[in-house]
């Protein structure tokens, strides 16, 4: 009996998704609980798994192609005979995978015959017919599919000579992830409705590295995790924040909405794009907390196992470029938040202090924010509390 | 209870009903059309008094035509052919009888219960049946599915009378009229006119627009329009009906074309200026039932109406009034009844005019292409140079192939010749799954068929035509 396999059902927060990969092509067999197909979100890719041993007998909805929630994206066959009628349910952990890039389309040679002048011309080009979007019945590559997949190759308009390549210079289009374009959307709407700039300072990072150095093996000993820059960076921040209240607010409309918390993302980079988990309610974490906080997440953005939720909100974000080796950068900011702080990398540098040239370990700070709602006074007293405490790990604790 | 409940047992009706009693729900078809014996005739306008009874007396007629003196270049010469219309109507309505009566059995095959009464949308997703006598009940389901067609529109200018009919009356004359007027130079006025003609009758078409088949492809309406001309049928563009008055054995009509107003006289004339929904007492004000700005019942892609659960199909609603449209319809709700995704592809909806040659076509023709901004290529190839309709003696006509100028997807096909209905549908097959006209060039035909003006068409539009000399590149 054959049981609709359906997209997993949403958030609320996501409108769409889609078709990023079918692991399991029509007629391959296949274990209860395995992954047979990924749906990518803007924010995540969704797994849907086998309900139970069998087949997928039905491909509905291609690569591609936009899905809804708990939409039904093909039919699944049991393999043995106490068939029940039951959906296949989305696997509870909702994950990010690694890109599907080279999407395959499913038995696009085989099952469905192509026409007749769709073949010669895939032949008389050399094409790989997988590459080719398939527009017809079944799935079937028309003529009119390779004469695009043609153009649309050579990046050239049509004329005669479409067919030939313009030159031996290859160019490759790949058409966005999600992911990717979600995050290109974002970028430029934030450029183009905000009032953004930047204010820079640095900080001398030696008093932290003193601390990290005296303390640092006890520290992981006792909690179990590396005593690393980033916990002392959220706790200056929630500091910060808290004095300024206006920093971890939001615009919304003709609103301005102050946050009675302190949710910090902390921007993590994987091979899929940028991803910012939140830490949620930073402000009532000690550090060792939000030190295993940050670990766990950098893990599971790097395994791509963020969920949905752990994405969602923040009122704040600390970026760091320093883990590439930016010395300086300008961070964007993260809509609706007011603003965005930068770490870069720490080097020595010759600074004066008290009068004598000293080589001190030195980090650049940035923070970008929405000019709308901060002037400049707020923004860089923040900069500057946040660059205080770093110098002064004393005030942390006493929360100066 | 039933799960759904058809209004209509046309061709969109009925199929809608088997449909879904295939998919597993209980389901009636209500039908207001009665035989003497108080039992409901399915099969509407289509089968009764539409596509199925005209075309079998086209059919009479063309062998009654070609007997009559049509045969001596085939070498054969009949001294003397007598016309018994009484017995062509009886074969006409003949046919119509075991069609129709078929679908009951269809209908007892696939366990549709068949309801004889007018059904009425009511509110709650209620069907109120009135039977003949009067007598009415309420009858709940949870689908309602409205297909009651259109009947032929009235005009003032032509009250309908014994002389003046609709198509219905033009496929009952008891004789064949001497003079036959024929308003309306649509599809049915064309083949009813065709029809008379062969029979006998002096048929003049006045028609109102100044263009000939002004859906048509331009040069199937050019030709055509010679065609028809040549074969007796006196067309008068451009010219309106503005009144008629019944004398007691023949009409006389004023009609008011660029050259002032005339007058003309016929035994008989039939208005065929087109149909019109059945809307009227088909569904109550509180039923949820809307009608869209032009009279229809208002549906969307799926032939869904603002009611929820209450679908409407065939010629009730919007496109064209055709008999195959509305059976696909039909197909469509009742899969999607039953959760299916049936989707109707209404850019391939094949138009067909019975005359003879017959005119067909599917897709877009030139205008519809020049008016959005495509560029297309054409290719064209002539029956005339067909060796098979030479043979046949039906070389008039041509096929036209319209392709994608960069792609090369068919966009439109567009036949007037033989069988150009079967040879739109073979094209139109291909269409469905997005070919190419090198598709079909690449795509072997029989030899000899009629059907090779297809294939050498599909050929000429990229100048590989074999049978016929080329554009110069």
């Amino acid at each position: 009996m054959a049981i609709e396999i359906k997209s997993p059902t949403f958030p609320e927060s996501i409108a769409d998704g889609t078709v990023a990969n079918w692991v399991k092509k029509e007629g391959e067999s296949v274990g209860q609980d395995e992954v047979i197909a990924e749906i990518e979100t803007d924010k995540v890719v969704l797994e849907v798994v086998a309900p139970s041993n069998g087949f997928v007998s039905k491909i509905l909805k291609n690569e591609g192609d936009i899905v809804n929630s708990a939409e039904i994206i093909g039919e699944f066959s049991e393999s043995d005979s106490d068939s029940k009628s039951e959906i296949v349910e989305e696997k509870k952990d909702e994950v990010i995978d690694k890109a599907p890039l080279t999407a395959k389309a499913p038995s696009k040679s085989s099952a469905n015959k192509n026409g007749p002048a769709a073949n010669k011309l895939i032949s008389e080009n050399n094409l790989d017919v997988e590459s080719i979007k398939a527009s017809g019945k079944d799935n079937r590559v028309t003529k009119a599919d390779v004469v695009n997949h043609l153009i649309k190759d050579q990046g050239a308009s049509s004329s005669e000579s479409s067919t030939k390549p313009l030159s031996n210079r290859p160019e490759k289009r790949v058409s966005m992830t999600r992911l990717r374009s979600t995050i290109a959307k974002r970028l430029v709407n934030v450029q183009q409705e905000t009032a953004m700039l930047t204010t820079f300072n640095e900080v001398d990072m030696m008093p932290i590295k003193e601390l990290r150095s005296k303390y640092g093996q006890e520290f992981e000993k006792q909690h179990g995790v590396k005593l690393g820059f980033m916990g002392f960076f959220v706790i200056a921040a929630v500091q910060a924040l808290k004095k300024s209240p206006i920093v971890n607010a939001s615009i919304d409309g003709n609103d301005v909405v102050y946050h009675g918390y302190q949710d910090i993302g902390v921007a993590v980079s994987t091979e899929r794009g940028l991803v910012v988990p939140v830490i949620k309610d930073a402000d009532t974490k000690s550090l060792p907390e939000l030190e295993k906080s940050i670990l766990e997440y950098s893990e599971k953005a790097r395994d791509g196992k963020l969920s949905i939720d752990e994405m969602q909100g923040g009122t704040f974000t600390i970026s760091n470029g320093g883990v590439f080796g930016s010395l300086l950068s300008t961070p964007i900011l993260n809509a609706p938040q007011t603003a965005i702080l930068g770490m870069h990398t720490i080097q020595e540098r010759p600074v004066a202090i008290n009068g004598e040239v000293v080589i001190r370990p030195m980090m650049y700070l940035a923070m970008s924010y929405d000019h709308r709602l901060l002037d400049g006074k707020e923004a860089v007293r923040f900069l500057v509390s946040i660059k205080e405490q770093l110098e002064s790990p004393e005030r942390l604790l006493l929360n100066l | 209870m039933y799960d759904v409940i058809v209004i209509g047992g046309g061709p969109a009706g009925y199929v809608a009903a088997i449909r879904s009693a295939q998919l597993g729900l209980k389901t009636a078809c209500v039908e207001e059309f009665i035989d003497d014996s108080g039992n409901a005739v399915f099969g509407g306008t289509c089968l009764n008094v539409g596509c199925i009874p005209s075309k079998a007396l086209l059919d009479s007629s063309h062998r009654y035509y070609e007997a009559s003196g049509h045969l001596n270049t085939h070498g054969i010469n009949i001294e003397k052919v007598e016309l018994d219309l009484s017995a062509m109507m009886d074969r006409k309505n003949g046919i119509v009888k075991k069609l129709t009566g078929g679908i009951g059995g269809l209908f007892a095959a696939n366990k549709v219960t068949p309801i004889s009464g007018r059904g009425k949308v009511v509110a709650g997703n209620n069907v109120e049946i009135t039977k003949e006598d009067g007598s009415s009940e309420v009858v709940n389901a949870k689908n309602i599915i409205i297909a009651t067609g259109s009947s032929p529109i009235e005009i003032s200018a032509a009250e309908f009378n014994n002389n003046i009919v609709d198509s219905t009356g033009a496929l009952e004359f008891t004789e064949v009229p001497k003079t036959l007027g024929v308003i309306g130079a649509g599809v049915i006025g064309l083949e009813l006119g065709s029809v008379w003609a062969r029979l006998g009758s002096k048929v003049t078409v006045v028609e109102a627009m100044d263009d000939f088949l002004f859906m048509a492809d331009k040069e199937i309406a050019k030709d055509s329009l010679k065609e028809f001309k040549k074969q007796g049928l006196d067309i008068k563009l451009g010219s309106r009906l503005t009144s008629s008055k019944n004398l007691k054995k023949s009409v006389k009509i004023s009609y008011e074309s660029s050259s002032g107003t005339e007058e003309m006289e016929f035994d008989k004339l039939v208005v065929a200026v087109g149909r019109k929904p059945n809307i009227e007492n088909v569904f109550s004000e509180d039923s949820g039932v809307h009608l869209d700005d032009r009279g229809f019942i208002s549906v969307d892609n799926h032939c869904q109406t603002n009611a929820s659960n209450v679908w409407a199909i065939g010629d009730v609603v919007r496109g064209p009034m055709l008999a195959h449209k509305g059976s696909e319809e039909g197909i469509m709700v009742a899969e999607r009844i039953a959760g299916k995704h049936a989707e109707m592809n209404y850019d391939l909806v094949p138009s067909v005019i019975y005359t003879h040659p017959e005119i067909a076509w599917v897709g877009k023709n030139e205008e519809e292409l020049n008016a959005e901004n495509i560029e297309y290529k054409v290719g064209k190839f002539p029956f005339a140079a067909s060796g098979r309709a030479l043979a046949v003696d039906q070389s008039t006509g041509f096929v036209k192939l319209i392709s994608d100028a960069t792609t090369d997807t068919i966009l439109g096909v567009h036949v007037f010749g033989p069988s150009a209905a079967e040879i739109v549908q073979q094209a139109l097959i291909s269409m469905e799954f997005g070919a190419s006209s090198e598709d079909l060039g690449l795509t072997i035909f029989s030899h000899p068929t009629v059907s090779e003006a297809l294939h050498e068409a599909a050929l000429a539009v990229n100048n590989e035509a074999i049978h016929i000399g080329n554009k110069r590149k």
